[in-house]
């Protein structure tokens, strides 16, 4: 049907200025093979034809996967790269996947890039080979037409074991990479359409649930062939030609609308540091330092000053680090942008090898969320300076990760394993949100009724926490608690949070979210916890979380005294914390209640002139 | 069916217009469209009424039954205007409906909102009492703890609640207290169960849907009671019954106490029309297209059957994310016909972005002000707008001539907003919107085929809606799709579709155990005991159960999705829903697993038939009586303006194979027969395209 398009004589003028609408230009000849024209239909036909292929392949990763990972926490990522290995486009998955599948395929190129063979597939797992974390396995497949490459289809997907000292395979006490599992560096699962059986073998006698990894793996795989039928059929349909040349376009017109964006910001250098507690092993506070450069249409953003790397499991790649880079970056653009290499182009990341955020061997990396996590709330910080009105303050700074491992009266062995979040910061017209997934992730909680019914626990409360917001003229987000006691035998805690000495940041004059904390009850008494710890808890014992609540945006003395007031109604604020963190005086009670509006500018007044509540 | 049933009335309210179908026991059918009374709908439904029946002299007193569509739930949703509701919820839970699933349906904005919760949280009160994961009570419900709290939300002035405790799925005792204590301190104030509206696991998705329901309850309540009440006046004392989101019908008077049910009312029963017609040609597999103002609608009929979906989003906007990515709305887990919507329609707005691409939808001109060409003060070109600059739309005949339409602005406003802007030709321009209108809706039509492992190119396309019909031809080619059909009435065709649904109740219960033969019994039984209790629930409403079907969600036992399968009545094996669901997984995925196979919920629907027409009986009356011969106009399909047929009614299309291009105009709706392509008339009065017409090249 799109035959009458491509017959229009249009071409394309690229690299114009200003970027706002693109020129088409009729010429007098008709393209040749070699130069099929670009008309804007048959490209958002086809952009559309591409997005609905990576649809398909995340909803067959979801609906197939073993692993409630994969279901609760969206931990997996569907894409489409060019036969060039550059990345065409990105589903729906986890933001922290997105810029991390790029050098996970050059890896595989450098080895495997002039033997390729319709119908091989490739994994990899190594972060010292274009990985990212050992429980991530990276699966590619390329597309051919008619022996011609014409692209690859990939995924991955957190995978629930790949052996290691410790379940799960995710523990941020490790401190060699020797210890956290399996490592695939670049090789074969199938070979042109037929399973390597050895390597199948090796990784199965290698992680400790390898129903869930070799399910989770046929869920990939099957992806993997489905996007790769589709994206042959879609290259039949419009011809090699045609749609390689799309296929870059798509790639320029991503990075024209990024380099439009970066030109609205002012240019200048920001600089902001921010702080890990600890890295679970030695106490000391970890920095961030991230220097941002805007210089007309492009942006350099430097890690250097940024902490070495360290200890215990919590170092980062570069690719997860640039991931980090690229989730705050599209976040300030105003517009809706693909997710392709055309939006790499204009940006810049700098991160000097051998920090926490660029690792070198045998570096421990399992937790390396935890960095990222905080390279995203340091350069919002650093951005905040830049453009006041695009950014919000911290939120909860990751989520928590705890895990309850034992023997149920059973005897059967079970592993509870919950990334708990919670808030973001205040934003520069709005309130933060309450209840809701870190920017870097947009994971799920787990229904209290599954944990319930599966594991020898009982979840005693899961709750927002009053007064907990940061104050400011935008509040921030509030904490969550959640409260789980023991119902089977003894068995093993483990817990890693943060925030617990590096508060979420206010902006602009709004107050820091408050600390993280962990408790255990125990016959009545409450032991106060450190934010990382390993113990064996008893039957009835109670753990109690709770994360840290996010900064507020704005001098919390400018907060409309009537949202005051709603936050109190709702029971979010209580009379006293309006008072005390807003110089809000409140009069009548329950639905009667209103404010008080000549003591609340009296103590507001007070307040300004002294300083101090 | 042979027994003349009378005459039967069907009503379809959407936010703007009210369509009307009189189908006479004869088999003549009657339509109408007036403007919907906002505030009061029953004024409009009356007035209509009683003019259409007026105009072929029907007596009103002789009417059998009313069917009726409604999006009066799910406005009241999305404006809020649903009851004051309190929440009643186990200590430690109260902000359960707040926090949600934590999730948020787009990535990278930092300027997101959540949803606000339906119901406040000082009305979201906790009380003493715990039931265990197994069923077992581990501390018994606090009675002053629960009559403080019925007086404290008695004192707020509450007009309906949910009372949603944690395991109540398992075990509904504690709730069942509560609700004696509240009905005393709250006389005559509605409350909603979560162990009757969904006793199914998940405390936030059974809490959400609680909440829905008690928020409606109060609202449908009285919009039925005036509708009753208004209808009653004119002397119409039938029964009235609502369509419910699955595609059943169910009573005015259950519809009130489970408003839950009828949320996505009105998009239901264009789909149930679809699979009525396709039963009646005999068509097994078929993909129904409903394309109207602001969204494009798509569902899949397979071996004679829609697909149901056990989980949607109320008010979470039209994103084809949304599917992968929730929380946008309010979650909603009640049955309903999976439907992919796209924010592609008539009124979608066009156009071109900072990249200098050519965009559709999904913000949209609505009917008012609407498309340029209405005249109305409209100022965004709309994909209306090209489709008449194309000359698919006649200027002086869309509605039988009752809008008039201005082709000078529209054709200006391409020219203006598109064609200048990307260097094109009017009518090329014109024709990209077209082109990329389809584009978008494709993937409506994907999501519920090649998404699920099924090839379009086996189904037949059953297209409808006031702009179904003049999209499909081309769509359908696209995707490879030989066989178009335009139902009759295609314009009204959701209302036409609320008189061929059944009355139905569907029951639920969540049972975790392995597919195994020593298990089978206990799942026998369990079958029993939700049929009897949908047969009772439909007894209660006056109907009596004549079908039940069962169905389970199976899925490989560590797999975190289920796939809802078919049971066979006869199937008494467990052998045989062991292969029924590996041949579905291999369909839907490519691939079967050796694992084993566990159970998540058994569903029973229990159905009562409602007498049908026949469709060749019918006979359209009234306004789609012919409005003169056909004239020829110019139209554009891509390579220069074509001299095209215009028939002004389908019977003049003739039984034989035309060639295209051809349009044909019709009171409700335009038909495009675009160049290669042919179409003919059938028996039962179908207008059937072939999209690649071999036999004439």
């Amino acid at each position: 049907m799109l035959g009458a398009m491509y017959a229009m004589l249009y071409i394309l003028r690229m690299g114009q200025e200003p970027p706002g609408i693109r020129a088409l230009r009729r010429t007098e000849q008709a393209p040749t093979a070699e130069l099929p024209n670009i008309d804007p239909i048959t490209f958002e036909v086809l952009r559309n034809a591409v997005d609905s292929i990576l649809d398909e392949m995340s909803l067959t990763i979801v609906r197939t996967a073993y692993s409630t990972i994969v279901r609760d926490a969206m931990d997996f990522a569907t894409s489409i790269f060019n036969a060039e290995g550059e990345l065409l486009a990105q589903g729906l998955s986890l933001p922290f996947h997105l810029g991390g599948m790029p050098d996970a395929l050059a890896s595989v190129r450098r080895r495997f890039g002039h033997d390729l063979l319709p119908g091989d597939v490739f994994i990899l797992n190594d972060p010292y080979e274009g990985g990212s974390h050992l429980p991530d396995i990276f699966m590619f497949r390329p597309v051919f037409v008619a022996d011609q490459l014409g692209g690859f289809t990939a995924t991955t997907a957190h995978h629930t074991d790949v052996g290691g000292r410790v379940p799960g395979s995710n523990a941020a006490d490790s401190t060699e990479i020797y210890q956290e599992g399996l490592r695939i560096p670049p090789m074969r699962l199938m070979r042109a359409g037929e399973p390597v059986e050895d390597v199948v073998r090796l990784i199965s006698a290698n992680v400790r649930a390898p129903e869930k990894v070799m399910g989770d793996l046929r869920a990939q795989l099957t992806a993997c062939a489905i996007g790769e039928r589709r994206l042959r059929e879609l290259i039949d349909r419009h011809g090699p030609s045609t749609v390689q040349v799309y296929f870059r376009e798509m790639l320029d017109y991503t990075e024209r609308l990024a380099r439009n964006e970066i030109r609205q910001l002012p240019d200048g250098v920001f600089t902001f540091t921010d702080y890990l507690d600890d890295d679970g092993i030695s106490p000391e506070p970890i920095p961030i330092r991230v220097t941002v450069t805007i210089s007309g249409d492009e942006l350099t953003v430097d890690l250097n000053g940024t902490s070495r790397q360290v200890s215990g499991a919590i170092n980062a790649t570069a690719s997860h680090t640039r991931s980090a880079v690229f989730i705050v970056i599209r976040s300030i653009m105003a517009s809706h942008i693909p997710n392709n290499a055309g939006l790499f182009r204009p940006i810049r990341v700098l991160i000097p090898a051998g920090t926490i955020t660029n690792l070198t061997l045998p570096a421990a990396c399992a937790a390396r969320a935890i960095t990222s996590y905080r390279v995203i709330d340091t350069l919002l910080g650093a951005l905040a300076q830049a453009v006041p009105d695009r950014v919000c303050a911290a939120g909860e700074g990751g989520n928590t990760f705890w895990t309850v491992a034992g023997t149920d009266r059973e005897g059967q062995k079970y592993i509870l394993v919950e990334p708990m979040v919670g808030c973001w910061g205040g934003r520069p017209d709005r309130d933060g949100v309450d209840g809701i997934a870190p920017l870097g992730a947009n994971i799920r909680n787990a229904p209290v009724e599954r944990i319930e019914a599966e594991y020898p626990v009982r979840v005693e409360e899961y709750a927002l926490v009053r007064d907990s917001g940061g104050p400011g003229r935008f509040r921030g987000g509030m904490s969550v608690t959640r409260s789980i006691r023991l119902l089977g035998p003894d068995a093993t805690l483990q817990v890693r949070s943060e925030r617990r000495k590096t508060l979420p940041y206010g902006l602009f004059g709004g107050q820091p979210g408050q600390p993280s904390d962990n408790t255990i009850i125990r016959n009545r008494k409450r032991l106060r916890m450190p934010s990382k710890f390993v113990m064996t808890v008893r039957t009835g014992d109670v753990y109690r979380h709770r994360l840290p609540s996010a900064g507020g945006y704005g001098n919390p003395m400018d907060r409309d005294p009537s949202r005051v007031l709603e936050d109190v109604l709702a029971e979010k604020v209580s009379a006293r914390g309006a008072r005390a963190d807003y110089g809000v005086v409140l009069a009548g009670r329950r639905e009667g209640m209103r404010v008080d509006e000549a003591e609340t500018t009296r103590l507001r007044a007070r307040v300004m002139r002294d300083g101090s509540r | 069916m042979s027994a003349n049933p009378g005459i039967r009335v069907a009503v379809d309210i959407g936010g703007t217009f009210t369509d009307i179908v009189i189908l006479e026991g004869d088999g003549v059918v009657r339509t109408l469209k007036v403007p919907s009374t906002t505030g009061d709908y029953s004024r409009g439904i009356a007035d209509g009424i009683r003019s259409l029946a007026q105009a072929a002299a029907l007596p009103l007193g002789a009417i059998a039954d009313i069917v009726h569509g409604t999006t009066a739930a799910t406005n009241a949703v999305l404006e809020g205007t649903g009851a004051r509701t309190g929440l009643v919820t186990t200590k430690g839970f109260r902000d359960v409906l707040e926090l949600g699933r934590m999730r948020r349906p787009i990535l990278y904005d930092l300027f997101w909102e959540k949803p606000r919760p339906l119901v406040h949280r000082s009305l979201r009160l906790e009380v003493l009492e715990r039931m265990g994961a197994d069923g077992q009570e581990v501390s018994p419900v606090d009675i002053p703890s629960v009559r403080q709290t019925a007086r404290h939300l008695a004192a707020s002035g509450v007009d309906s609640v949910a009372v949603c405790l944690i395991n109540a799925y398992r075990n509904p005792a504690h709730e069942q207290s509560v609700r004696v204590i509240l009905s005393e301190e709250l006389p005559g104030i509605p409350i909603s169960l979560s162990s009757e509206v969904l006793p199914e696991v998940d405390e936030y998705e059974r809490t959400s849907t609680t909440t829905i329901n008690a928020y409606l309850r109060p609202v449908i309540e009285s919009y039925v009671r005036s509708l009753l009440n208004r209808l009653d006046q004119m002397g119409i004392r039938c029964p009235v019954l609502i369509m419910q989101s699955s595609g059943g019908l169910m009573s005015a008077w259950g519809a009130s106490e489970r408003p839950a049910y009828v949320v996505e009312s009105g998009p239901a029963a264009g789909a149930i029309g679809s699979s009525f017609v396709a039963q009646e040609l005999g068509l097994a597999n078929a993909i129904t297209f409903d394309m109207g103002g602001t969204t494009a609608k798509a569902s899949i009929i397979e071996e004679g059957r829609l697909r149901i979906a056990h989980e949607c989003e109320v008010g979470a906007g039209i994103s084809i994310g949304t599917r992968l990515q929730s929380g946008g709305g309010y979650v909603l887990r009640v049955p309903a016909i999976d439907l992919a919507e796209v924010g592609a329609g008539g009124g979608s707005i066009v156009s071109v972005d900072q990249g200098g691409v050519l965009k559709v939808g999904p913000q949209s001109a609505g009917a008012v002000p609407g498309p340029i060409c209405y005249g109305l003060g409209g100022r965004h070109l709309t994909v209306t707008d090209s489709n008449l600059v194309l000359g698919y739309l006649n200027p002086d005949r869309l509605a039988g001539g009752a809008v008039a339409l201005d082709p000078v602005a529209a054709r200006h406003a391409v020219q203006e907003q598109v064609a200048d802007r990307l260097g094109l030709g009017v009518y090329e321009a014109a024709y990209g919107v077209h082109l990329v209108a389809n584009a978008n809706m494709i993937r409506a039509i994907n999501a519920v085929s090649t998404e699920r492992g099924r090839d379009p190119r086996q189904f037949t396309l059953i297209a409808f809606g006031g702009s179904g019909p003049v999209h499909a031809a081309e769509m359908a080619r696209a995707l490879g799709i030989r066989r178009v059909l335009i139902p009759l009435i295609a314009g009204l065709f959701s209302s036409f579709g609320l008189l061929l649904a059944d009355v139905e109740r569907r029951a639920v219960r969540t049972c975790n155990v392995p597919l195994v033969a020593e298990a089978w019994q206990r799942v026998e039984g369990i079958f029993s005991q939700l049929e009897i209790e949908a047969a009772e629930a439909l007894d209660a409403e006056g109907f009596r159960a004549s079908a039940f079907q069962r169905s389970a969600d199976l899925r490989y036992v560590g797999q975190a999705h289920a796939l809802l399968i078919q049971i066979p009545a006869a199937s008494r094996s467990v052998v045989e829903v062991r292969e029924l669901f590996d041949r579905e997984h291999l369909q839907t995925y490519g691939r079967r697993d050796e694992v084993d196979v566990e159970i998540v919920n058994l569903r029973v629907t229990a159905s009562a038939t409602v007498p049908k027409p026949s469709l060749p009986a019918l006979r359209v009356d009234g306004n789609y009586a012919s409005r003169g011969r056909s004239t020829t106009r110019m139209a554009y399909f891509g390579s220069g303006l074509t001299p095209t047929s215009v028939l002004t009614t389908r019977e003049q299309l003739g039984t034989e194979w035309l060639e295209g291009p051809l349009i044909i105009e019709e009171y409700d709706s335009t038909i495009v027969v675009p160049p290669g392509t042919t179409a003919h008339l059938d028996s039962a009065g179908n207008v059937l395209i072939d999209t690649i017409a071999s036999a004439l090249t």
